[in-house]
């Protein structure tokens, strides 16, 4: 069973003359412990494939299965606590909460929706930021941080909650190439060891080889 | 920002509260004097002291209602007095009354006066002292003293044959005949309801209001002003503070609107964000409330002290309460922002 499984997905903004396609009858599988890539130019609708994906946009038509349930169907409130507890988000501007510390930040998405930071949870966040080089880092606020640091503190956050599913949005386009790989390469790591399926939206052609699968979308149709 | 701004404005309810409740308190000393008794006026008095008279027969039918335990005649008369090692006089209210209370000894003996500590303050008035009182130069010895009677002016206590001497003097037009007063201060039998008591006294007599503690202090006319004027004043102040609050908050979540769309990506509901928010609220009033307070008593405490401030414990939690709640409303104003961030903002 796929990781998660887009079936003849389609997307429209708009009305009338207006009506832009933002996604055209998309299907896509992505299996546990692979790390695809998203790419082509802007408007092409990767970042609208990566909303519905994640839940975060209904599509027009199709079916959106994570885990082989369908959660294109799901109520607003079962919607908040299915991407909790399923998937993972890595945003382009990372976004982490500046008044709390590295560790902080990651027990605080536990904590939401009523969840409890309780010791396993504290352990969880120890281990991944050691994982991701950031054992000594923990106490630190955002602001404290490299950009760099910043997104490998994102990355953990996504894998906080333990997600069948990690959607990463550009997470390359604010660092320097060598940063960027950085970053890309503890990703690939952390998704091989978990068995997490992940999808990476990116311009950036120099990552490519990370990736298991590299997926183009043209004006909303998967081109290759 | 708005913690610094929330200290100035608790700095400024704490000091106004001060004065509201200094003046009411200065006002309001010599019935305070009598504790929690009933007072019995006339009912044409409109609750004013000096405008009240019962007569000896309303006295004795008050004296006879069921319920009542003790009753004590009260009476009151403005006058001067001259201050030891002084050319100047003071304006000082006589009382006369028949009931000691925790604040009043047994009425002293005649010829002899219970002052208030406040006239101590204004000259070197000793126990032993002798005061001339009066248009007359009543001499009153000095038999003690008495704190927390100041009636506007310093007061001095009494009993009620000195008074009737003193006030046919002083006031020829307000003195009283034998027997009558003009109010009686009740003390209600164990296991009655005051206010029950207060309805039976006035039926009896057909010709008397009587009323609590509280209510004698609110009838008072300047009481009412300045608290009706200072009330309003508070009020705007925690309008501000609303103000403040609601602004700053609007703000923060303007700027927060994009992490907020991260929370609710993440998972997060509304109600998490707007838990958080509270928490912020209460926590930043928290921290103002004691900086606050603590500048404001520092404030207090270099004011000039014939100045009327008092800053009461009851008054520090209206005060604690009100901008806790304010800043909680004022953060909830940003609540339809927040439930229209769209978690999809967070992508693209």
């Amino acid at each position: 069973m796929p990781a998660l499984e887009l079936e003849a997905i389609t997307k429209t903004y708009g009305s009338g003359e207006q009506t832009v396609v933002a996604l055209d009858d998309v299907s896509l599988q992505v299996d546990d412990g692979e790390l695809l890539l998203l790419m082509g130019p802007s408007g092409s609708g990767k970042t609208t494939l990566l909303t519905v994906a994640g839940a975060l946009l209904r599509p027009d038509r199709g079916v959106v299965r994570v885990g082989g349930d369908v959660v294109s169907d799901l109520k607003p409130r079962e919607v908040a606590r299915f991407r909790r507890d399923r998937v993972g988000f890595v945003f382009q501007h990372v976004n982490l909460v500046p008044f709390l510390t590295a560790r902080e930040n990651l027990l605080a998405v536990r904590e939401l929706g009523g969840g409890r930071v309780d010791a396993a949870a504290k352990r969880r966040a120890d281990q991944l930021l050691e994982e991701l080089g950031l054992g000594h880092r923990s106490r630190n606020l955002p602001s404290q941080l490299s950009g760099g640091e910043r997104q490998r503190v994102a990355i953990g956050r996504a894998l906080m909650n333990e997600p069948a599913l990690v959607l990463v949005d550009e997470p390359t386009s604010a660092l320097d190439s060598k940063m960027g790989r950085q970053v890309m390469e503890l990703l690939r790591t952390e998704v091989k060891e978990r068995g997490v399926a992940s999808v990476v939206v990116t311009h950036d052609e120099r990552v490519t080889d990370v990736a298991d699968r590299v997926v183009e979308i043209t004006d909303g149709r998967i081109t290759g | 920002m708005v913690g610094g701004a929330l200290v100035l404005l608790v700095v400024l309810l704490v000091v106004l509260g001060g004065f509201l409740d200094g003046l009411t308190l200065s006002q309001t000393g010599a019935y305070r004097a009598q504790g929690e008794r009933l007072w019995v006026l006339s009912q044409d008095s409109e609750l004013q002291l000096p405008r009240s008279r019962l007569s000896a027969e309303v006295v004795e039918q008050v004296t006879a209602v069921d319920g009542v335990s003790e009753t004590g005649g009260i009476a009151a008369v403005s006058t001067t007095t001259s201050l030891p090692g002084s050319d100047e006089l003071a304006d000082v209210v006589v009382y006369g009354y028949e009931l000691a209370s925790d604040v009043l000894p047994t009425p002293p003996a005649a010829g002899s006066a219970v002052v208030d500590r406040r006239l101590a303050t204004l000259a070197d008035v000793r126990e032993g002292d002798t005061l001339a009182v009066g248009p007359d130069a009543t001499p009153l010895r000095v038999a003690g003293f008495v704190e927390d009677t100041t009636q506007s002016v310093p007061t001095l206590w009494v009993e009620m044959g000195t008074w009737r001497e003193l006030a046919t003097v002083a006031n020829p037009a307000g003195a009283l005949p034998d027997g009558a007063v003009q109010a009686l201060v009740v003390t209600p039998a164990a296991e009655t309801d005051p206010e029950d008591l207060a309805a039976r006294i006035d039926a009896a007599t057909g010709a008397t209001s009587t009323v609590d503690l509280d209510s004698l202090i609110d009838g008072q006319p300047s009481v009412a002003q300045q608290a009706s004027t200072f009330q309003g004043i508070i009020s705007v102040t925690f309008v501000v503070t609303l103000l403040v609050v609601a602004l700053f908050f609007a703000l923060l979540t303007l700027e927060r609107t994009p992490l907020y769309a991260v929370l609710k990506a993440l998972g997060g509901r509304s109600s998490d964000l707007v838990r958080g928010l509270t928490a912020q609220a209460l926590g930043i009033s928290a921290g103002a409330l004691v900086v606050g307070v603590a500048l404001a008593l520092a404030a207090v405490a270099l004011l000039p002290s014939d100045l009327p401030v008092r800053v009461t414990g009851g008054r520090l939690a209206i005060i604690a309460l009100g901008t806790l709640a304010t800043a909680v409303v004022g953060a909830l104003f940003t609540l339809r922002r927040i439930l229209r961030i769209d978690p999809a903002d967070a992508i693209g």
